[in-house]
């Protein structure tokens, strides 16, 4: 399980802490979703569990064990990471997008990891788009295909920052099934603010404000109670 | 002046012990082989004909030349002629690159200073040469004001002149006697000051339109230089010399390139009037000199490139001494002159304590220009690794990948596919730059662009070489171009 225990961070130079004694849980089995406003502290929260921050105090866990204490290799392998702009390597195509880390960080064969890639892709559906570049495929298809790079890596949690941003209305619905289908493949933790998004693809939500916990709990719950909070 | 002095006597001095500790190795050297002699390394900058000159065979030949030859056999060693430029030509033997010029180098109370000369083995004087269309109008250097009167750099006649007629002559200085003689066919020099002899051989030789204006100015010695502390060199040159006078050998070679046969003043009359060199030979001559060429831009641009890499990371980090340093250097080499650097390895470099060997020039030229372009490379990298998105750094840590690869399977490819299109522009002002090295000896294009005009008087030749070089460095400007247009097609410049 991945855990925010008591976690305060402030940016270098900040009046104010942008995460301020944030406890937290994701169970497995789960789709979580963090949700807040921008400067809310989610995606201060999402580097933190990711391990590319470390928090003035308290600390992200994973299995009871502080995430600094884990080798960042094996952490990589059971965390994956989408950011919001996706960073899809643009020198390389589709495919070897997917297998550069299977090859180079896990030490994998070609042929079978280009196997497995196409079968993931073919999954997808987005097997068409296999040999293009990144600046050759439309923002869903990128979209898709970051998940499937992450997802090759068989990670037991798979954090997505603001999946929808580059969605419209009907494809967010589209991406939001598409990400309940995958839920037999690893644990999904998304950060958005589109709460009608979080809604449909979340069972649990963590409501964020000012860096503070607002709400928490099974996503309707969570969400109504933070309408409660507003209001 | 006194600091060039100073800086004179320094070098003196690194040159004793230097020759000294040379002198070990030779000896070495010679114990260690079959008792063959070191050669005797003569300078001469075989742009100065009739004196040095390449000639129809595309051979290193003259008067000077032939003395050299004569003093080598005299005394028993083998001939090493090096051409280099008049105007370091001293301060190479001062670097002792060479132990001797025989370059119809005029003796001086101040290259006395700095050099012993041996007895002079011509005669001759400072002359002055107008257009032939011009001989009622000038008839002497001081009967009229404001004359335009070339001299070539460093030459005795450029300091007499701005001693002697100050007032009434504007001098103008040029590289190489070639240049005043096309800039007098064109009209923009009134006359020329040099070699009563030189001066006449080219009218003879060229049909070039010129004539004697007036008295001889002065007579000169001409003279044979070594280093102050190499007596032993000048006493067997001196008897060598003493030799020839006396068997005659040195009458009948000055005869042989100065001579008139039949006692009268007869322009189209020479024993030795070079016929002028065919195109083939010269179009192979120039052929044979870039290959020279693309041969140091070639070694320099691996070396530069090679170097560029890590330099542009340093460059790239946010801060620290090592970063204050390379920067400090990088902007220097970019900076200064690439001339000004190149003279510097070349006769400086021995003069460093802990390095002290001094370069051979092509050495010196491959360093100098590997250095010169990983400075400019190192920018475009730096500015490469810069505009790669530092998401795809965190991306590829996400997904696993060491620091290490994350640099060479991510961010260095695409560095290096935004930097190409400048990269390619580097290329080419690097290739452009090897024009450079001619003054350090090197007998690439230019330097042999201006060898072969120097004895066919033909300019076409430097537009041949100019063409030469746009044949390589178009397609690398077009190939420039066809990369950035692809990277822009790839969007390269935004994710």
């Amino acid at each position: 399980m991945i855990e925010a225990q008591n976690i305060t961070f402030r940016y270098p130079g900040a009046e104010t802490a942008a995460l301020s004694e944030v406890s937290v849980e994701f169970p497995r089995d789960a789709i979580s979703a963090i949700v807040g406003e921008s400067g809310s502290g989610k995606t201060t929260l999402m580097m933190c569990l990711g391990r590319f921050i470390r928090p003035a105090q308290g600390q992200a866990l994973y299995d009871r064990t502080d995430v600094f204490d884990i080798p960042e290799h094996a952490f990589r392998q059971r965390l994956g990471m989408v950011f919001q702009k996706l960073y899809l390597f643009p020198h390389l195509t589709v495919l070897e997008n997917m297998t550069l880390a299977m090859r180079h960080a896990f030490g994998r064969d070609r042929r079978e990891t280009d196997q497995e890639a196409e079968a993931m892709l073919e999954r997808l559906g987005i097997a068409e788009i296999l040999d293009r570049y990144p600046s050759q495929i439309s923002g869903g298809q990128a979209q898709r295909a970051a998940i499937a790079r992450g997802l090759l890596l068989r990670p037991d949690y798979m954090l997505l920052d603001e999946p929808t941003s580059a969605l419209d209305a009907r494809t967010t619905d589209a991406f939001a099934e598409w990400l309940r289908s995958l839920k037999d493949q690893t644990n999904f933790i998304v950060v958005t603010h589109d709460i009608l998004f979080a809604r449909r693809a979340a069972d649990r939500g963590v409501c964020l404000m000012n860096g503070q916990i607002a709400s928490e709990g099974p996503i309707e719950e969570a969400l109504s109670r933070l309408h409660l909070n507003e209001k | 002046m006194k600091i060039i002095r100073n800086l004179f006597s320094l070098i003196a001095a690194r040159t004793v012990v230097w020759g000294v500790l040379l002198a070990g190795f030779a000896m070495i050297g010679t114990a260690a082989e079959d008792g063959t002699q070191d050669p005797l390394r003569i300078a001469l900058t075989g742009r100065y004909p009739p004196f040095s000159f390449y000639n129809t065979q595309g051979e290193l030949d003259g008067f000077d030349v032939a003395v050299s030859r004569a003093v080598a056999e005299r005394l028993n060693r083998p001939l090493d002629i090096v051409t280099t430029e008049w105007d370091g030509i001293l301060a190479g033997l001062l670097a002792g690159r060479y132990d001797a010029i025989i370059g119809s180098m005029a003796v001086t109370p101040q290259r006395e200073e700095v050099v012993h000369f041996s007895e002079p083995y011509y005669l001759s004087g400072a002359q002055l040469f107008i257009h032939r269309d011009r001989r009622g109008e000038i008839p002497g250097i001081d009967r009229i004001e404001g004359l335009r009167i070339g001299v070539v750099v460093g030459e005795t006649y450029e300091q007499y002149l701005r001693e002697h007629h100050a007032e009434h002559v504007r001098v103008v200085t040029y590289d190489d006697t070639q240049l005043i003689f096309q800039d007098l066919i064109h009209g923009r020099l009134d006359g020329f000051l040099s070699d009563r002899l030189v001066g006449a051989w080219q009218i003879r030789a060229a049909g070039a339109p010129f004539l004697p204006a007036g008295d001889m100015l002065y007579e000169e010695r001409i003279a044979i230089p070594v280093a102050l502390e190499n007596t032993a060199l000048l006493a067997s040159i001196n008897m060598a010399l003493a030799d020839m006078r006396a068997s005659g050998a040195l009458d009948r070679l000055f005869d042989r390139w100065f001579g008139l046969p039949d006692g009268h003043d007869d322009p189209n009359a020479s024993a030795a009037s070079p016929e002028s060199m065919t195109f083939a030979l010269a179009l192979r001559f120039l052929l044979k000199g870039f290959a020279l060429t693309l041969l140091v831009a070639a070694a320099s641009l691996t070396l530069g490139f090679l170097a560029s890499i890590p330099v542009g990371i340093v460059l790239n980090l946010s801060g620290g001494p090592v970063r204050a340093l390379t920067r400090g250097v990088v902007d220097f080499i970019r900076g200064t002159p690439v001339l000004i650097q190149l003279f510097f390895v070349y006769y400086g470099w021995g003069m460093i304590p802990v390095i002290g060997m001094s370069l051979s020039p092509l050495a010196a030229s491959i360093l100098t220009l590997s250095v010169n372009s990983a400075a400019y490379m190192a920018e475009v990298v730096r500015s490469g690794l810069m505009s790669v998105d530092p998401g795809q750094r965190l991306a590829g840590r996400a997904i696993g990948l060491s620091p290490v690869q994350v640099f060479r399977l991510i961010v260095w490819p695409q560095a290096f596919r935004i930097a190409m299109p400048s990269l390619m522009n580097s290329v080419v002002a690097l290739i452009k730059d090897t024009a450079l090295i001619s003054v350090v000896t090197v007998s690439e294009l230019i330097s042999n662009v201006r060898s072969v005009v120097s004895v066919t008087y033909n300019p076409i030749y430097y537009l041949l070489a100019a063409v030469l070089f746009f044949m390589v460095t178009f397609p690398l400007m077009k190939l420039a171009g066809q990369l950035e247009a692809r990277m822009r097609a790839k969007g390269f410049d935004h994710d």
